[in-house]
């Protein structure tokens, strides 16, 4: 039985939280949970992705649906009593290589396009290559996994647009400014939300500065964030030093007005200024958002911004999809070529094995033979295996399913090694398959001398 | 003759499919239609220089003599400045609107300038000085407008809450302002000493006597336009869309001149 790819696990799509945090790995659980998973079955190459929204295995095997089951039981040892197996899919082969990949350029993901999960892919990759399991196969399935990843954030709209409010804020301070290198954010109230938008923009160079009405809480969350604790009563100053403004206060009525804004843009000779108003009711006058250079995003703002870019990610995902079939196919086809590499090699090692040992037998009899014809002898024998298997090895190549090649090997009683040819080997004979007669001879004799 | 239409519709050609490109990447993405779209103003500038060169040494046009020249080189200018800075500030994308500027001006490099041709009588030594700095201000205020319109339509898409497409593929505003401004500083003095020189040189040519054209009132406007846009900057705190705005009006009159004088003729100014 030839080597299949096989993909088994569970996902934020078919199992709850509650199951995928019992069944998720760390990191340095992964060499084990393989090597125990190595030591019952045939698992030449495996990849074990484990994040918040997924277990999945990705492995190369002979025997994949004893993969399957070997795994399935491993997440039962871990969610025991429950059985979790309405929660596991399989995928076999081309399927297998399907769902890699629209994992790894995002598709699968909660959030579509979101790009933490190519990070995820590489690292469990990397994990799996440093204990020597990823080989031919894996490598090669892995490698398209990253390119169509990279083409899709590239060539399409999938992953434009950030989705949450925090990273929508920080996308959008970052058109306003640029780099955020040195900016100064200035915190209005201490809001669990303004605090993580917050983090989001110092952990990109700016400097924080905290306001609110109570000093503990204002110097509690600086500590926290790395910023400065300010008097409430230094808000019309601090304004006028800000770049982004974050307001999140619990106070009736607005915190930032419209005549206060008036002074304070004169103040600060109308630098451009980004207010994000999370709290509700607002804290900042709508009416701040016509003065000049000053830009205020409310929480109706941003979610909109949220829905619209979800909608741009879904309607380019036809284009994310026509990338996908077009490199499904590109890796099927090298696939096919690699199930064939044996059987071809197998296939014309026969042939000329038949052709030389009847020369052999021929050879005694003529007597007086000189060299130069005994040469010639054997350079025909390179030539008629050439020549006869010139046309059955292009049907091979040409052949999309399987059928073809066990009826070979059934009819010339080949014993086709099931290991992957040597890069050497498979390319040679996929150059022989596609030659003519005579430029495979021309290869052959020179491969040989 | 032969080699200057050549060199000239291959140039207008490498701008059209420039702009083409660098719009299609504006507002459908795809990173490779802005790789094209670079290496087509390149081949554009390369096919501008032959054009340029052909007008000099195949056609012996006399350097700084007419408004064609003066337009070719100008357009030659913008799309080396554009090639030699943008990429280097991560702004290639504002090609979008640097082609169409370039494409312009070479189009009024091609009209028919001969009515434009100053005489040899009226020619002294300040006319290339008044033209070749013109030149180089002109240039440095064709790329602050492509900044500017930028500006504006990145501004227009924050304050609408339209964040998808275009607005992903342009600058940030404080990068363009600055940018915008920096142009501005560049191409003022320039344009300063362009203007002193050619009052001086009208006042020779015209043995004292100054006759006032449309070309020079939109030129004086211009350097007004610019002047508030730097003098306001410093004094009032002026940036963001009124800088646009007052660089896109000081450009605009800044053509607007060159069309008067190419239509007048700078022999008759």
């Amino acid at each position: 039985m030839s080597t299949e790819l096989i993909v088994v696990g569970l996902s934020h799509h078919t199992a709850p939280l509650s199951i995928r945090e019992r069944v998720a790995m760390r990191e340095d659980e992964v060499p084990q949970v393989l090597a125990e998973l190595a030591r019952s079955v045939d698992l030449p190459e495996a990849v074990l992705i484990s994040t918040c929204n997924r277990v999945e295995l990705v492995a190369a095997s002979r025997e994949p649906q004893r993969v399957g089951e070997r795994f399935t039981q491993l997440f039962d040892a871990r969610t025991n009593p429950e059985k979790i197996d309405r929660c596991v899919y399989r995928h076999i082969g081309q399927d297998a290589a399907n769902h890699l990949f629209r994992v790894a350029a995002g598709l699968d993901s909660m959030v579509l396009g979101e790009p933490q999960i190519l990070g995820q892919v590489k690292t469990a990759f990397n994990l799996a290559n440093n204990i020597g399991l990823v080989g031919t196969l894996l490598r090669r399935c892995f490698d398209r996994s990253f390119k169509i990843a990279k083409r899709v954030r590239t060539e399409t709209e999938v992953a434009v647009g950030n989705v949450s409010v925090s990273s929508i804020a920080c996308e959008l301070a970052e058109k306003i400014f640029g780099s955020l290198q040195g900016r100064r954010i200035l915190l209005v109230g201490a809001g669990k939300m303004s605090e993580v938008a917050a983090r989001s923009l110092t952990a990109r160079g700016a400097s924080l500065y905290v306001v609110n009405r109570s000093a503990e809480r204002a110097e509690s969350l600086a500590k926290a964030c790395g910023g400065t604790p300010r008097p409430l009563e230094a808000l019309a100053t601090e304004l006028a030093e800000a770049d982004v403004v974050i307001s999140s206060t619990a106070k009736d009525g607005f915190v930032i007005t419209h005549e206060l804004m008036q002074g304070v843009c004169k103040l600060r000779r109308w630098k451009p200024l980004f207010i994000i108003d999370i709290a509700v009711p607002r804290d900042v006058d709508p009416r701040v958002d016509s003065l000049r250079n000053v830009f205020v995003y409310d929480m109706d703002d941003l979610q909109k911004v949220s829905r619209e870019n979800l909608a741009a990610r879904e309607r380019a995902l036809g284009d994310a999809e026509q990338i996908l079939a077009q490199e499904l196919a590109d890796f099927e086809r090298w696939r096919r070529s690699q199930q064939l590499t044996p059987t071809i090699v197998a296939l014309r090692e026969h042939v000329r094995s038949t052709l030389r040992s009847e020369l052999e037998k021929a050879l005694p009899r003529l007597t007086n033979l000189p060299e130069a014809h005994e040469k010639a002898l054997r350079s025909m024998c390179e030539a008629m295996t050439n020549q006869l298997l010139h046309s059955p090895l292009t049907a091979l190549k040409q052949a999309d399913n399987g059928e073809i090649v066990a009826a070979v090997q059934q009819l010339f009683s080949l014993r086709v090694d099931e290991q992957p040819a040597s890069a050497a080997e498979e390319a040679q004979a996929s150059a022989e398959a596609t030659a003519t007669p005579e430029l495979a001879a021309v290869r052959r004799s020179a491969h040989e001398s | 003759m032969g080699m200057t239409v050549a060199t000239f519709a291959m140039a207008a050609t490498c701008y059209v499919v420039t702009t083409a490109l660098f719009f299609l990447h504006l507002f459908r993405g795809g990173e490779s239609q802005a790789r094209w779209a670079s290496l087509s103003m390149a081949a554009a500038a390369v096919a501008q220089a032959g054009f340029v060169a052909s007008l000099l040494w195949v056609e012996h046009h006399p350097l700084f003599a007419s408004i064609d020249e003066t337009l070719a080189l100008g357009s030659l200018l913008v799309a080396v400045a554009y090639l030699a800075t943008m990429r280097r500030h991560r702004l290639t994308v504002l090609g979008a609107f640097i082609a169409p500027v370039c494409f312009l001006m070479l189009l009024g490099a091609g009209v028919d300038a001969r009515v434009a041709r100053v005489s040899h009588e009226v020619r002294n030594a300040l006319l290339p000085l008044h033209i070749g700095v013109n030149i180089l201000g002109i240039a440095a205020f064709a790329l602050a407008f492509a900044v500017a319109v930028a500006y504006m339509i990145q501004e227009q898409r924050l304050r609408q809450r339209k964040l998808s497409g275009i607005f992903q593929r342009l600058p940030a505003l404080d990068v363009l302002d600055s940018m915008g401004l920096r142009l501005v500083t560049i191409g003022f003095p320039l344009f300063t000493i362009g203007m002193l020189t050619g009052s001086v040189w009208a006042v020779r040519a015209g043995n004292g006597s100054v006759t006032f054209s449309p070309g020079q009132g939109f030129a004086v406007l211009s350097w007004l336009f610019f002047a508030v846009v730097l003098l306001a900057r410093a004094a009032a705190g002026w940036r963001g869309r009124r800088a646009a705005m007052g660089t896109v009006l000081g450009f605009l009159c800044a053509m607007a001149a060159l069309v008067g004088y190419a239509v007048r003729g700078v022999g008759a100014s």
